[in-house]
């Protein structure tokens, strides 16, 4: 019987730590969009994105449309440096790395003429191997 | 007593990770399906993800260039009644998700409550109390002289059935609710392009090229019950236009200022689209969202 439940609780460990990391990084997040009063307006894409990274990285593609300014914010925990995004033009060549700026939680584009992206999130292997990370994109005109 | 150790362990841990996943404002109806941790964790192993840009950026462009508000090319609010299936709910959701950000964005408080009261009824029939709840609609009633605050609510709400939606593992819905915010914020465009022949707005048009190939990789990887065929053969005839649109990019290194956290992006991007072409696109656009609103 001790057995059968050592089992469930190492099975279910992860399950439960899991869940719990993502939502309560997921309102990490959206702070760094609102900022901290409430007083930054940037208004969301509408979308979550997460991605349960195991020493891998999760790529997505999309359009920063010129004009505007957005901010990308990534976390993967209560302690903010743990992701490292970078984005790339659509010849592949990196146009920033927050992993240059101590893995800067969120940081903004400033868009002169509209740029198809690739955004590539990763953890910082140093800090974290595994986990749920997230990333919300704002824009304002 | 060990065992009643383990016991009291295992009851915890399940209650901590079934809290874990409920929002602080969200229905029961909602928390019953996103407080299922194994539906979350699969979620988060689910390798591929999607982008698709906001439509109230299309909405915003048209009020920068100062082209007056235009009822006509909303879906009217009367026809939310024959959408009975997920799929034309999800789809309409999108496109009055979209219509309510462009009232809210032009100032129209009677036809943004009008929609906001539509999105409300579609979203109650998809299960998305929770992102649209009473604290959203109190937000945007108190809101709605500020059209800034009334387009960042109404954006927030649906991220928040983004979320929702994909931990419930119902990506598809998730999948045609963005697929109508694109549709229709393309009908805007092309709408507005014929009637003002701005060069802006023909260039916004053909700076979709990605999006529109994302769009039709989402509804393809996202296709339950095959219910997305016609749509993705209709969209992959539409790409059919857009691969002809001539799109030349040049880089020039960006700039950053490390103490503002900003990065400001230089590079050229320049769209070349016929009018022949743009005249297709737009028919094109008309006959899909013709298909999904009727």
């Amino acid at each position: 019987m001790k057995t059968f439940v050592r089992i469930l609780l190492v099975t279910l460990l992860p399950f439960a730590a899991s869940s719990q990391d993502c939502e309560s990084i997921v309102r990490t997040c959206e702070s760094y969009l609102t900022g901290k009063s409430g007083s930054v307006k940037f208004v969301s894409d509408g979308q979550v994105y997460t991605a349960f990274l195991d020493r891998e990285k999760a790529e997505f593609k999309t359009t920063f449309f010129g004009g505007s300014t957005y901010r990308i914010a990534a976390s993967a925990g209560t302690d903010d440096e743990y992701v490292i995004f970078t984005v790339k033009d659509p010849n592949g060549k990196i146009l920033f790395t927050n992993s240059k700026y101590k893995n800067a939680p969120y940081w903004d584009f400033k868009v002169q003429h509209t740029i198809p992206v690739t955004i590539e999130t990763e953890l910082d292997l140093d800090k974290k191997v595994t986990g749920c990370a997230v990333m919300l994109i704002g824009f304002k005109q | 007593m060990k065992l009643n150790f383990y016991y009291t362990t295992f009851i915890a841990l399940l209650f901590i990770g079934l809290n874990s996943c409920g929002g602080n404002d969200s229905k029961e109806s909602l928390d019953k399906e996103a407080l299922d941790p194994a539906a979350s964790l699969n979620t988060n192993f689910d390798g591929k993800i999607f982008s698709i840009p906001s439509p109230v950026q299309t909405a915003m462009l048209i009020k920068e260039l100062k082209l007056p508000f235009d009822g006509n090319m909303l879906n009217a609010v009367e026809n939310a009644k024959n959408y009975s299936t997920e799929f034309s709910q999800a789809i309409n959701l999108g496109i009055y998700g979209t219509d309510l950000g462009y009232c809210a964005l032009y100032e129209q408080k009677n036809n943004a409550l009008k929609y906001l009261s539509v999105v409300e009824k579609i979203t109650g029939e998809l299960g998305l109390e929770g992102a649209f709840d009473k604290n959203f609609m109190s937000r945007f009633e108190k809101n709605s002289e500020d059209q800034d605050s009334m387009v960042v609510i109404v954006s927030d709400a649906f991220r928040k059935a983004d979320y929702f939606l994909k931990n419930a593992k119902r990506k598809s819905t998730s999948s045609l609710i963005l697929a109508g915010g694109w549709i229709e914020s393309m009908h805007f465009a092309c709408k507005m392009s014929a009637q003002s022949n701005n060069t802006k707005i023909a260039e916004r048009i053909g700076e979709q090229q990605q999006t529109l190939n994302t769009m039709i990789e989402i509804l393809k990887e996202y296709n339950k019950s095959k219910q997305n065929d016609a749509l993705i053969s209709s969209l992959t005839d539409l790409k059919s236009d857009f691969d002809k649109i001539a799109i030349e990019y040049t880089y020039v290194a960006p700039k950053t200022d490390v103490k503002n956290k900003t990065t400001t992006l230089q590079n050229e991007l320049k769209v070349t689209i016929s009018k022949e072409l743009l005249a297709s696109i737009s028919e094109k656009i008309n006959a899909i969202r013709e298909s999904v609103i009727k």
